[in-house]
């Protein structure tokens, strides 16, 4: 079975649906937005910034009652699977068979769980909200995706810190392969509130200001401090190629596989500096789905400015395509910040050909790192996607995409 | 091909490993009692299923022990009472782990922030969060043994345990790993526990599922981790496999965030997936291990699917309901209640319901009450059952090997 990528809904700082991310990502001009430092929880000296969706437009798909009752994180996860539908020309509730859900989150429900902390430790247990409570779930997005799409298979969601968005497409293709659903909506969400922007602050991974108080995720670039926080998500729609090619439909891309790994040898909360076991086993990954990892001819990756991460997925990447022959590599993560929605959604839009500008916040080249990002000259469509993410503590992932079918 | 379980661990309510936790069902007894591990003052309720201290060597040559959360060393310690029983150093590109779990390091995460706003005592130091994330219990059990394969954290609420054990399943059968580490890990914490009870959906008194006089839950904690890989493979490296992981099966029913569908839909949806998954029909059932949460609506719900999936025969297949012995542990329950399968039926032995009070007549079950009771022969196989918030649903069918 061929699974293919027939809607893609896309809800990132800048963008809400396809064609606004393409011009987001054509456009490579970040706008960072001061996130709310009033509850005291940021150092003097931190990041202040973050890359935040304009909730503003979930009117658009979403009624403010049934908003009323979802998180931030739902509310987003919603309005992407809602496009997801509509991109793939299909009605939610409407259709016939089974659909699942698969959704992977980095950090689930943050402003939930920051706000009944704080109602528990400063107000005490007995004031803590029932309604907050059951969103706080790491699960809430899958299981209010499922009932605004009458989604009755599978509602799963996985959580591998950056590799989240990975562990969900593998999981998805899996469920279609399996012939225990006939469409999938896998994606991934995550939301930034103040407590843990700060505590992310705090590990050293947000950009920090700047001499200009300028704050920038810097891809691969050796003025990189850190990357940019940041909330969204994409949900994409898994169908089998024959079924979308039977009801004279489009799609977006192929998933050609999807694979991951884990160093044990990694630090706990960081990325470590040996590609070993991971590049190990990207290169098996190419060699059984790809046949050799030269027909690769564009990467789409995670890096997102912090030294660290940056230089670890670059080792992976170089070590297994050949330092000299590099194919354009894109970091969609500098124009959108660092999420799954970034890289999930700028890997479909990269396989479908969209135009991308040059890296926002690349200049000078960290040698260490020794990759240049896409500098925005215009590049033929790929045939062969790779996506790449190397997450703290050990875990990697990859995932290949094929160009879609245009109708 | 037949995956089987060749290794269990467990760390619950009873205590540390999967002696104690067999000793505990087998007699009926509950460890639900009054938490030591947070003040619980300002609660409508006060008792947890709470995992008391550990042994001497328990935690002895954990690798950064300091930075684990506790739910982390319940995982790492079942999964090595697990390796051992399977008689196998895992570890390598062959090797995944497979994690549920729903709150992982809340619990440190909690006093974090506690510091954070000032109410609690010290600086809120990173090392609290070092394992705070939802993947940490996984990452812990495969930094642990050295596993390089995939390494996946699953939290959909009480159903993950389950989810893990599924996905382990499919990854050993479709040869992306030569085995498995899969189960699930929580410890209690305020958030959950302050939670339940602003659902009003906590038992004041012990849970007592499917009971007449049932009001809720009991919330606990702990871990369960199995072993899995083809029997092939078992048999050829000379190990004595436990049980089948025949199959599993998932559903939602996209119906409400927290009130099951009130016939069951999906959770007969789910366990109609997990029977066809193994190629076996309800016939075939031979007991239950029931999510049985002991909340009226849930056990209504869970019950009436029963009925539909078994049909006449719902008076016939025993089924037993562990989380009035063992609390609900969440993200962990289906991979601790698959634990409690394996041991039910290695030991020939349906272990029963703790509580002392009557079954609810009106749910047309046969809920084993008071003592143990003998498995019938060829009558061997287990569908464990786990439905989460959201509706989330998961089923595990489980057969002893004759």
């Amino acid at each position: 079975m061929k699974v293919v990528i027939s809607g893609l809904g896309v809800v990132m700082p800048g963008a809400w649906g396809w064609d606004e991310a393409e011009s987001l990502f054509s456009a490579a001009d970040p706008k960072p937005v001061d996130i709310d430092r009033s509850a005291g929880y940021h150092r003097e000296g931190g990041s202040r910034k973050a890359l935040l969706v304009d909730s503003g437009r979930m009117g658009e798909w979403l009624s403010p009652m049934a908003a009323r009752r979802m998180s931030q994180a739902s509310r987003f996860a919603v309005c992407a699977s809602l496009m997801a539908f509509h991109d793939a020309g299909l009605k939610p509730q409407s259709e016939e068979g089974t659909t699942a859900v698969v959704m992977g989150t980095t950090y689930g429900a943050a402003f939930v769980t920051e706000k009944i902390l704080r109602q528990i430790l400063l107000e005490g247990p007995e004031s803590v909200s029932p309604a907050l409570f059951t969103e706080s779930v790491a699960n809430a997005p899958a299981a209010q995706i499922a009932l605004a799409v009458g989604a009755k298979g599978a509602n799963t969601t996985v959580t591998q810190r950056q590799a989240s968005v990975i562990a969900a497409l593998k999981q998805g293709v899996g469920l279609l392969m399996r012939g225990v659903a006939d469409r999938v909506l896998v994606g991934v969400v995550d939301e930034m509130a103040p407590l843990l922007h700060s505590i992310l602050d705090r590990f050293g991974g947000l950009a920090r200001p700047e001499h200009n108080g300028a704050e920038v995720g810097r891809p691969f670039d050796d003025r990189g401090s850190g990357w940019m926080g940041a909330d969204g998500a994409a949900v994409t729609l898994l169908e089998p190629e024959d079924i979308v090619r039977r009801r004279g439909g489009s799609f977006r891309a192929r998933v050609l596989g999807a694979g991951m790994a884990f160093d044990p040898g990694a630090p706990r909360s960081g990325w470590g500096t040996v590609p070993g076991p991971r590049a190990k086993a990207l290169r098996a990954f190419l060699v059984e789905n790809a046949g050799s990892p030269r027909v690769i001819d564009r990467v789409v990756c995670s890096a997102g400015g912090l030294p660290e991460a940056d230089r670890l997925e670059a080792r992976m990447i170089r070590e297994v395509l050949g330092d000299g022959s590099l194919p354009p590599v894109l970091a969609p993560a500098a124009s959108v910040g660092n999420h799954g929605a970034a890289l999930l959604a700028g890997s479909v839009l990269a396989a479908a050909g969209a135009t991308f500008g040059p890296t926002p916040g690349f200049g000078v080249p960290d040698r260490e790192a020794g990759i240049i990002p896409h500098d925005g000259r215009t590049l033929p469509a790929p045939e062969t996607v790779l996506m790449t993410v190397c997450a703290p503590g050990g875990s990697a992932g990859w995932a290949l995409m094929a160009r879609g079918l245009e109708v | 091909m037949k995956v089987v379980i060749t290794g269990i661990g467990a760390v619950s309510g009873f205590g540390w490993g999967v002696e104690k936790l067999w000793r505990g069902l087998e007699s009926g007894a509950t460890s639900i009692r009054e938490p030591s591990v947070f003040d619980v003052e300002g609660q409508r309720t006060t008792l947890v299923a709470e995992v008391g201290p550990p042994g001497p060597d328990a935690q002895a040559e954990i690798d950064d022990l300091r930075n684990l959360s506790r739910a982390d060393v319940f995982a790492v310690i079942a999964a090595r009472e697990a390796l051992v029983r399977a008689g196998v150093d895992a570890g390598g590109p062959r090797t995944g782990v497979f994690c549920g779990g729903s709150t992982a390091g809340m619990a440190e995460c909690e006093d974090f922030v506690g510091r954070i706003v000032g109410v609690h005592p010290g600086k809120p130091t990173l090392r609290l969060l070092a394992s705070q994330q939802l993947n940490g219990p996984g990452d812990a059990v495969a930094r642990d043994i050295g596993a390089c394969g995939p390494v996946i954290g699953f939290s959909s609420a009480c159903a993950s345990g389950a989810m893990a054990l599924g996905a382990a399943l499919e990854a050993v059968r479709s040869g992306d790993v030569d085995m498995a580490l899969a189960g699930g890990a929580d410890s209690l914490c305020r958030l959950t526990y302050s939670g339940f009870n602003a659902l009003r959906s906590v038992d004041p008194g012990v849970c007592r599922p499917f009971r007449r006089d049932r009001q809720g839950l009991s919330l606990g904690e702990g871990a369960g981790m199995l072993v899995l890989e083809p029997l092939d493979r078992a048999v050829a490296r000379g190990a004595e496999p436990l049980a089948e992981l025949a199959g599993y099966g998932a559903s939602c029913d996209a119906h409400h965030m927290t009130a099951p569908h009130p016939e069951g839909d999906g959770a007969l949806a789910a366990m109609k997936a997990a029977l066809m998954d193994a190629g076996l029909e309800s016939l075939d059932v031979g007991a239950v291990n029931a999510h049985g949460t002991g909340t009226p609506h849930n056990d209504q719900s869970e019950s009436c699917a029963l009925r539909r999936l078994l049909g006449e025969r719902s008076l016939e297949v025993p089924l037993t309901a562990p989380k009035g012995a063992l609390g609900h542990v969440l993200g962990a329950a289906g991979a601790l209640e698959a634990v409690a399968s394996v041991l039910a039926l290695e030991c020939g032995t349906i272990f029963p319901t703790a509580g002392s009070t009557p079954a609810d007549p009106d749910f047309g079950i046969d809920l084993v009450l008071d003592e143990g009771r003998e498995m019938f022969r060829g009558k061997q196989t287990w569908i464990s059952t786990n439905f989460a918030f959201g509706g989330a649903n998961a089923a595990l069918v489980i057969r002893g090997l004759v």
